[in-house]
């Protein structure tokens, strides 16, 4: 043992008493992190720790009506898909219903009613209680209604079906005010109007994809945004592949490739408008060729007199052969379908193109028949009128705010002041209201012109239903319920209007307390329809299981037995289509269309929309125009090239993408970019082709033709790098990423069967 | 030369001496916590006693852990529940005036976590269960516990205090039993 001084040895135990403090600390710090287990006060009755549950509802993202089915844990909405057992989206759902969670849980939302301040450019908005914001409205409803002014008020909602389409209706009956306006900015009106005059009934039929065994479609993106793609899409999967001994045949004939056409077997570019001309063709062959044999034979061989292939072919751009082709495998395949819409619809002669791709569909038999066209019965849901409120309709209610005539505009759901073409002047016309009160969950460009914001629950949180249109072939009808907990102050749409109708004193005629209440009281009469069955298990054992299963359905099929008015025939014909601009200022058509991704531009404030690439072009994040590779050489542009577009109405500056499947007479550009509210994924980025649209009008409905406007194109000398997932420019040529978009591989490897260049117009 | 370390030692001596100490210090310390700070049995915002309810009046288990049969996680039962029976049992003691507390405020109670596994150790409750695996196995003899500590009766019978739950304890049970895929990877980290 070494010799230690006392001063040695005072030094190692105070070294050893810290560092046994130190070993005891050290042991302390790598303890694992408290965490606490915080129970809950009352135990919930729907959900368990740890374990899923899941919701059936209704998805509110688009008007096609796929029922959802919602996995929710701990009380959150976790993952949105398809619901089995509706037979709409039969367990399928498309990318933007699935970014519903994005919607209710996007960080912009409007989280308490607000009220605007101050005026012009220091306008803002300062938050309010809702009794301050209900109070405000439903005081001035009241007076309104009180000095029989109930006119004075309209209100503007997107489509919506139902009951809450029913309370709408009662509300505003109430006030006595004709005002109730359901627009949406894709509305098929065209479609409707077509069906009226040759069907007689304003509805739609169903498509029935799954069962044909040749789809004609004109201009109808149906895989992608055409009335129900979830359900579409089923069905052309189930044609091509779900038959054992057959495959279905797609035809597609529009100016630009759609994801449709993409899909399709065949792609026919035929000038812009001419589709119905183009149907036409196809029925004058069906019957010169001796291939229909009705009664009214006669008369359709008047009508269809000049429809000659060769004056078909010098119209469309569509080679004779092809025209004769197309018409005598129509006839040969049974079933058959012809199916029209999209860009089709929207031309000056909508509803004639439309009425023409019914007739063809007549002509073969397909009305009524499996795989062909079969028309619905009676909506299930509540008789409500229609409200469909066309771009006519619109102009007038600016026309009525500016003249003064509306002292309070409601609006739920819409946001026209971004689908409108400026030459609507909704936005102007919004200034001259004295109370615009908005309902929207969030600050479109028409909430931000709102004086009164009431933000209504996300459809993740609120009570609904719908009934969708077209149903498949039977009604179907299904409950949206919530399923979760409200995240904000905000309250259901049809609990706002109950609650103004209160204060208008409208309780004696509307009483219900909330939506749910609302909703029982109208499904108890559905209820009571039912078979003895239904009826023996009571109301409240039929409500469940319609909650529960997500879907109801009346198997009560459409009348198949179809007879045309022989007056129809005498009416068939397509005017060659009307444009916007002349051909010498503006060499170019104008093909707006709905993205994949934002539908309208709903969708543009959902991330995961914003960063899926687009399936045509892979293009993320902004705006692009199509430019066919002939005009784009022609004019010296490559991809990127920063163009200016300009139509009579306005100008957008916007970059290139060299797109081969389409005309070279034609650009495309996207709708759904281009905002300048609507929280911060959607602000500022890409171009809204609506902006430069010309207030051009099919006369029968007030539509607008949306895709008449003629434009011309001119290299600014910018350029900007496109942002896309394929085509990596730094890998020079060596194609180490091997990458493909659909557009661009389906017409390189049909280059040689598609005329391309031979179309000119 | 001759050249020797001896001196450079002495100079030494003193500094290896307290390195020496320092390191003999550092164990100790840190040995001396885990040994007589179990930090695995931290004390509750409420003194609950599972000796009380689980072994002298042989409440089961699954009477307030009433999820563990159907869920990955077992479940801390409601304040609701507590209440159910202590509005009337037991009234007077000063733990339970503390629960009615929470109770009246419409308060969660804070209770400290202290059965714990990694979140890459992916484990299920109902599994457990439904094979009559007693909750003793990996929770110990939690009916004589006054407050909750860490400690599980091992395989071997023999009780084990520390922080016993390491893979192996997973294993060897797996291993006896031949549980079907018990000792694939992923089984449990998935």
């Amino acid at each position: 043992m070494p010799n230690i001084d006392r001063r040695e040895f005072l030094k190692l135990v105070g070294a050893g008493g810290v560092s046994v403090g130190a070993g005891f600390m050290l042991r302390e710090a790598n303890k694992d992190p408290r965490e606490y287990l915080i129970p809950h006060v009352l135990a919930p009755e729907d959900f368990s720790s740890g374990l899923d549950t899941f919701y059936n509802s209704v998805c509110s993202m688009c008007p096609a009506g796929c029922g959802i089915s919602v996995r929710t844990r701990e009380g959150r909405a976790k993952k949105i898909e398809g619901n089995p057992a509706h037979p709409v989206s039969q367990g399928r759902l498309c990318t933007l219903g699935q970014a519903g969670l994005q919607a209710l849980y996007n960080p912009d939302r409007l989280t308490a009613p607000m009220r605007r301040t101050g005026e012009g450019e220091s306008a803002s908005f300062e938050e309010i209680t809702w009794e301050q914001g209900l109070k405000q409205v439903g005081d001035r409803l009241d007076l309104l209604r009180a000095a029989r002014r109930g006119n004075r008020v309209a209100f503007l909602t997107q489509g919506v079906r139902g009951h809450l389409a029913q309370l709408f209706e009662s509300f505003m009956r109430q006030l006595g005010s004709p005002r109730l306006l359901h627009y949406d900015f894709d509305h098929p009106h065209t479609l409707y109007a077509a069906n009226q005059q040759f069907f007689g009934e304003s509805r739609l039929p169903y498509y029935d994809l799954a069962n044909t065994r040749l789809l004609l479609s004109f201009g109808a993106d149906y895989l992608n945004n055409w009335i129900s793609p979830v359900h579409h899409s089923l069905g052309f999967g189930e044609s091509r592949q779900g038959r054992a001994d057959v495959r279905g045949r797609f035809v597609q004939i529009e100016p630009r490739m759609s994801i449709s056409g993409a899909a399709a077997d065949e792609w026919i570019p035929a000038k812009p408008g001419t589709e119905g001309i183009l149907a036409l063709g196809l029925a004058h062959h069906i019957v010169a060729e001796g291939n229909y044999n009705g009664a009214d034979l006669g008369a359709w061989t008047n009508a269809l007199a000049d429809y000659t292939p060769d004056a078909v072919a010098e119209q469309t751009g569509v080679p004779v052969n092809t025209i004769t082709r197309l018409a005598d495998s129509f006839v040969d395949t049974t079933p058959s379908l012809a199916i029209g819409g999209g860009a089709a619809g929207n031309h000056s002669n909508g509803v004639d193109t439309l009425v023409a791709v019914n007739a063809l569909n007549y002509l073969v038999g397909n009305i009524g028949q499996e795989g062909g066209l079969v028309l619905n019965p009676e909506p299930a849901g509540p008789a409500v009128q229609q409200h469909r409120a066309s771009y006519s309709a619109m102009v007038e209610l600016a026309e009525a705010a500016r003249q003064g005539e509306i002292d309070i505009l409601i609006i739920s759901g819409t946001n026209p002041v971004f689908t409108l073409p400026p030459a609507a002047e909704f936005a102007e016309a919004l200034a001259q209201i004295p109370l615009v009160v908005s309902l929207s969950s969030f600050l479109d460009e028409t909430t931000a012109l709102a004086d009164v914001i009431l933000p209504s629950h996300t459809y993740l949180e609120s009570w609904g239903d719908d009934f969708p249109e077209p149903g498949v072939g039977f009604s179907v009808g299904a409950v949206s319920q919530p399923v979760v907990s409200p995240l904000y102050n905000t309250r259901g749409t049809g609990d706002i209007i109950l609650d103004l109708a209160r204060r208008m004193g409208s309780s004696s005629v509307m009483p219900w307390q909330n939506m749910e209440e609302f909703l029982k009281y109208g499904w108890r009469r559905i209820y009571q329809r039912g078979d003895s069955q239904t009826l023996a298990q009571g109301f409240d054992a039929f409500w469940t299981s319609v909650l529960k299963a997500g879907a109801w359905g009346e198997t009560t099929n459409g009348s198949t037995a179809f007879t045309l008015n022989p007056d129809v025939i005498a009416g068939i014909g397509v005017a060659p289509p009307e444009f916007s601009g002349s051909e010498e200022d503006y060499p170019f058509i104008l093909h707006p269309y709905l993205s994949p991704n934002f539908h309208d531009g709903r969708g543009a404030n959902l991330p995961w929309m914003q960063e899926l690439p687009d399936p045509m072009t892979s293009v993320v994040y902004g705006s692009w125009v199509e430019v066919n590779p002939v005009t784009a050489e022609e004019m010296g542009l490559s991809e990127g090239d920063l163009v200016d577009i300009q139509s009579p109405h306005g100008q957008l500056r916007v970059p290139v993408f060299v797109y081969p499947a389409i005309m070279p007479n034609v650009i495309a550009i996207p709708i759904g970019q281009g905002h300048g509210e609507y929280g911060r994924y959607a602000k500022g980025r890409g171009v809204n082709p609506i902006e430069i649209l010309s207030p051009l009008l099919e006369p029968i409905t007030g539509n607008l033709a949306s895709s008449a406007t003629r434009v011309n194109l001119t290299p600014t000398g910018g350029r900007v790098k496109l942002v896309k997932t394929g085509g990596v420019s730094r890998d020079l040529g060596r194609d180490i990423v091997q990458h493909t978009s659909l557009g661009v591989e389906v017409s390189s490897a049909a280059d040689n069967s598609i005329p391309i260049t031979e179309v000119t117009t | 030369m001759n050249i020797s370390i001896v001196p450079a030692l002495k100079v030494l001596r003193p500094a290896a001496m307290l390195v020496i100490v320092i390191l003999v210090g550092l164990v100790l310390g840190y040995w001396a916590n885990a040994t007589f700070v179990p930090g695995n049995s931290p004390e509750q915002p409420i003194a609950f006693s599972h000796k009380i309810h689980a072994g002298d009046n042989e409440v089961p288990c699954l009477y307030c852990h009433t999820q563990a049969r159907r869920s990955p996680s077992a479940g801390v039962p409601a304040v609701s529940k507590c209440v159910g029976c202590h509005l009337e049992v037991a009234t007077e003691k000063p733990q339970i005036r503390l629960l009615m507390s929470y109770w009246e405020n419409r308060e969660p109670i804070p209770w400290i976590k202290v059965h714990d596994l990694p979140d890459f150790v992916h484990f299920t409750h109902k599994r457990h269960v439904l094979a009559n695996i007693e909750c003793q196995t990996c929770h110990g003899p939690v009916e004589t516990m006054d407050r909750i500590t860490v400690s599980s009766r091992a395989v071997n019978g023999s009780a084990q205090v520390g922080h016993p739950w390491k893979m192996g304890l997973c294993l060897s049970c797996h291993r006896e039993n031949e549980v079907v895929n018990g000792i694939d990877c992923l089984t449990c980290h998935k």
